[in-house]
């Protein structure tokens, strides 16, 4: 897009602009040059690393995917949208976005039209860095100057950009100052503590606009200038009288530049530079294979550390557990602080709302999933009984007639809430579905809870007998109410063919094709959206067709993919009762909020957990359904 | 004059108390809030050790209390704590100025439908404890005779989960004695137990332990039952875990018993928010001191007797309703001699 610009504006060599200085050099410049050239190489470094770490497999994936017209587009698109524009902070907190866009826009433009503006008027500079190219454009104003007597109309245009763009950088660092000062005007109850090399980072980023402003306008009487420069100008001019002080403040400028680019890899405003790698590196969709090396280096180093995870963790109903937030664990990851990172990895409830809201989209939960399988696993885990169930698998049952049946696996969450069980056998009479129950009396485990555990092996295990059952069995749709099983069985199983759908899908098809009518009660609805069916499988709108058709669905005021975790996953390894209990109270406090006759959830162990607090009745989604539907006189 | 005591609860504590201390001169003002005295006593059929008739046990304790006041469906209404004593307004319109109040207000029993798993109110054959004292008392066992019948211990004690890590103590017992009961009923039936430990403690518990082994034949399974599943005709299946032989288990039955634990009363609950009684994480009510004040409360001329400081069984009930009628004696004395 920048390249068909240029190309449009062909470059001049005007005859009123002058260089100031010969060679087009000056001290000042050493302290930007010797920043900028350090973290070029760090970036190089950093670079070679990542790739390096990756599989030999994500390489070439990666490789790929560049060429792949549809991510390629897909990664213009990500680029613009998230690292400049931040339209991900813009939908949640618009103050907070603008503040990102326009120190983010912003500074990409103005260096963007900078280097445009020496391209045309001065273009011997950008030929090689011998004539200066990498500082020339930054310190144009210091350079040049022009003969009032041949300004052009095109000078002033970029002149009058040029404020523009720095009048809406200094906009937003406005802002973040005042936000230092008071996070929660911009929505934000929690914020990071910055380390030393954050702040170092952080002042001198406050500082580069407003000395480059002071700069450019103590030379804007010679070099040019417009409506915010020429003021100032003329303004000090009436104050200092000489123009002596034009050097201090380019020198500030300058070294000002330079610490920030030497700070930036300590600190948390790495995720500038590293969030574009990040984003191709997932569109290509890489995984993390190790917690600290190759793409998840990428993320760590993406990370922001700007806390938005911090006010959304479940875990932060209670203060004490502030410190388990991605944002730190994240941190220390970073700092190779282990024994702290094993505590974080495994308080996580693994909901995911860190990575729903995450501004990068840092998927932490994953890390942490990865972080737990490193640990020493040495429990000899007794898998004899798989073989005693797989051997129940008659191959009988795989009859032609099997292909149009259902396949229903309850899992052990819907076996410990047997009303669910009840509701999907009365929904498969009520409906006419031909269908087979896969563990009834004897079941093995869907691997999920493995899997968060980051016991991937012995997942495997489970997985490969429960593959081979369901294969065995013929039937072309696998049916499911527990979405902690869907998300394993969509993820991890690969099975061919075969439709993988939660009761919440299968139930609205049902609705839609006809072969159940449901009847619409009074009662006022508001459903809990379980993090593993919504964040983790992405079904939000089954559910909430089917339940504005029984009855007068309210909404939480934290629903979708900022709905609050019950507390109750499976996900966490070491949080205790108590804590679970706050989460879930907090939890109810959410749905409660839209004053419901009755909370409808789909989930067994959301089901188990908010009804425990709840002050209104708490149905499961097929028992409201099963309630709601109307006898049809005419069965087949 | 005589100085008037408040009890509250009619169960075995508050009517312990109130013999008591109307034996020693008190004029005694006991509140019931449902129709008949007795508590959870009233509705058992029979107790162990020995297995004594409840209500023969009960009788002899409402006998002792002939000549107190004692109004039943009546509630406590309202209750303000004055410079020496307590303004209490009760539900049928009476008011008391007692110069010390007895709160025993007991427990009730764990709600066993929370333990969804166990499908009690979801499957027929899931009755409670409280259920089968009440069958046994109305005479209102299933004539036909059940093939397996199935206890489990521990529902809703120590059961962090289920919000109630402590042992309610009787439970163990009670099993053991309704295990033999059944057994006398239907002599060929197989009768399981599922526990985690048996808390036999108390003397002749034991006793009853290795009776049920040896004369009645009942099987003791030591794991938690994890689920129970209705068969295709209408059975109860019941999945456990055999710890002794570290495998998992399948029975099918007739009868499952759950052994429903204690849990703070809701009425003394309504009682403590009215004057800001403190109560331990368990939620039950918070003594002065766990060793040598236990009937105190933090507020003086306030008393507790009973279950409602923790789960306890029927001896240990009576023995504090006694001890707290001495202390109440004692306070009296030392508040209000010098008048």
């Amino acid at each position: 897009m920048i390249s068909i610009l240029i190309s449009a504006v062909q470059p001049v060599t005007p005859e009123g602009i002058i260089d100031r200085y010969p060679n087009s050099y000056n001290h000042f410049v050493l302290p930007f040059v010797i920043g900028i050239s350090f973290i070029l190489v760090y970036l190089l470094i950093g670079l070679i690393r990542v790739l390096y770490h990756l599989t030999g497999e994500d390489r070439i994936k990666l490789l790929k995917s560049l060429f792949i017209p549809k991510t390629a587009l897909k990664n213009l698109k990500d680029l613009f949208c998230d690292c400049l524009l931040h339209t991900k902070i813009w939908k949640r907190k618009p103050l907070l976005g603008y503040m990102h866009s326009a120190i983010a826009l912003g500074w990409f433009l103005l260096i963007i039209v900078g280097h445009l503006e020496v391209y045309i008027f001065a273009p011997r500079h950008l030929e090689g860095i011998t004539e200066g190219s990498l500082y020339y454009p930054i310190f144009y104003r210091f350079f040049i100057w022009i003969n009032p007597a041949h300004e052009t109309l095109r000078g002033t245009v970029f002149f009058f950009i040029m404020d523009l763009l720095l009048l809406y950088v200094l906009s937003g660092i406005g802002l973040a100052m005042f936000k230092r000062v008071r996070s929660i005007a911009l929505g934000m109850r929690h914020t990071t503590k910055p380390s030393l090399a954050d702040r170092v980072a952080l002042y001198c980023l406050w500082a580069i606009f407003p000395l480059r402003l002071l700069a450019e306008s103590f030379t804007a009487d010679l070099s040019g200038g417009s409506f915010l420069t020429k003021p100032m100008n003329w303004m000090f001019k009436a104050f200092f009288g000489n123009e002596l002080n034009f050097m201090p403040t380019w020198w500030a400028y300058s070294i000002c530049l330079g610490l920030f680019f030497l700070a930036m890899p300590f600190s948390r405003y790495m995720h500038i530079l590293t969030e574009p790698l990040l984003i191709l590196m997932r569109n290509a969709g890489l995984k993390v294979r190790k917690p600290r090396k190759g793409f998840a280096e990428a993320e760590i180093y993406a990370c922001s550390s700007c806390g938005l995870c911090i006010d959304a963790c479940p875990m932060n109903s209670q203060k004490k557990n502030l410190k388990y937030s991605s944002v730190y664990f994240i941190r220390f990851l970073r700092r190779h602080n282990n024994r702290r990172i094993n505590e974080i990895a495994d308080k996580c409830l693994m909901c995911g709302k860190c990575a729903a809201i995450c501004p990068v989209g840092v998927n932490s939960p994953e890390i942490r999933r990865v972080q737990r399988e490193t640990l020493n696993n040495s429990i000899n885990y007794d898998y004899s009984y798989l073989d005693s169930i797989a051997q129940t698998a008659k191959p009988e049952n795989a009859e032609a007639s099997a292909e149009g049946k259902v396949l229903y696996f309850a899992g052990c969450m819907s076996h410990l809430t047997p009303k669910i069980i009840k509701s999907v056998e009365s929904l498969m009479k009520a409906s006419g579905t031909e269908w087979e129950f896969l563990d009834k009396d004897k079941g093995i485990c869907c691997g999920r809870p493995q899997m968060l555990a980051g016991k991937t092996q012995a997942a495997r295990k489970a997985i490969q007998a429960n593959k081979a059952l369901i294969e065995a069995s013929g039937c072309k749709t696998l049916l499911l109410s527990c979405p902690i099983c869907l998300k394993v069985f969509k993820e991890e199983y690969g099975l061919k063919g075969i439709e993988i759908l939660h009761y919440t899908q299968f139930i609205d098809r049902l609705a839609k094709e006809g072969k159940i009518t449901l009847e619409k009660g009074t009662e006022a609805i508001v459903y809990h959206d379980p993090c593993e069916l919504g964040r983790g499988c992405g079904i939000y709108n089954e559910p909430r067709n089917v339940l504005s058709a029984v009855g007068d669905l309210k909404k939480a005021p934290k629903e979708r993919d900022e709905s609050v975790c019950c507390g109750y996953s499976l996900g966490s390894m070491t949080l205790d009762e108590k804590d679970r209990a706050k989460i879930a109270e907090h939890s109810v406090d959410n749905l409660m909020a839209a004053n419901p006759d009755c909370i409808v959830t789909a989930c067994p162990m959301c089901y188990r957990a908010i009804r425990s607090k709840s002050p209104v009745p708490v149905k499961d989604f097929a028992e409201a359904v099963v309630e709601n539907i109307k006898p049809s006189k005419t069965k087949k | 004059m005589k100085n008037n005591i408040l009890v509250i609860g009619g169960g075995p504590a508050g009517l312990e108390a109130s013999a008591n201390l109307k034996r020693l001169g008190y004029n005694v003002i006991l509140i019931e809030k449902d129709k008949q005295l007795g508590g959870h006593l009233a509705k058992w059929d029979r107790l162990f050790p020995d297995g004594v008739s409840a209500r023969q046990t009960l009788n002899a304790l409402l006998e002792e209390v002939s000549g107190v006041n004692c109004f039943t469906e009546t509630q406590l209404q309202s209750i303000n704590v004055l410079d020496k004593s307590y303004n209490a307004i009760l539900s049928n319109g009476i008011t008391v100025l007692a110069d010390a109040v007895l709160l025993a207000s007991g427990f009730d029993l764990f709600k066993a439908e929370k333990k969804e798993e166990y499908g009690y109110g979801i499957y027929e054959g899931v009755i409670t404890n409280a259920d089968l004292e009440e069958a046994f008392r109305e005479k209102k066992l299933p004539s036909k005779q059940p093939q397996a019948i199935g206890f489990v211990h521990c529902v809703g004690s120590r059961d962090e989960k289920a919000g109630n890590p402590a042992c309610s103590k009787v439970c163990c017992a009670t099993a053991v004695k309704q295990a033999c009961e059944v057994k006398e009923v239907y002599p060929d039936a197989d009768v399981y137990c599922f526990y985690m430990d048996l808390r036999m403690f108390g003397r002749h518990y034991e006793d009853l332990y290795l009776k049920a082994q040896k004369e009645f034949g009942i099987r003791f399974i030591r794991g938690r039952v994890s689920e129970v599943a209705e068969t295709a005709d209408g059975r109860l299946q019941v999945k456990a875990e055999d710890t002794l032989s570290s495998k998992p288990l399948r029975v099918s039955l007739d009868m499952l018993v759950l052994m429903a634990g204690m849990r703070p009363s809701e009425s003394g609950k309504t009682v403590g928010r009215q004057l800001n009684l403190t109560t331990e994480e368990d939620g039950f009510f918070s003594s002065a001191d766990n060793l040598l004040e236990i009937q105190r409360s933090k507020l003086p001329g306030f008393f507790y007797a009973g279950a409602c400081t923790g789960a306890k069984t029927l001896p240990d009930t009576l023995h504090e309703a006694r001890s707290a009628a001495i202390e109440i004696d004692r306070y009296i004395k030392e508040k209000f001699s010098e008048k």
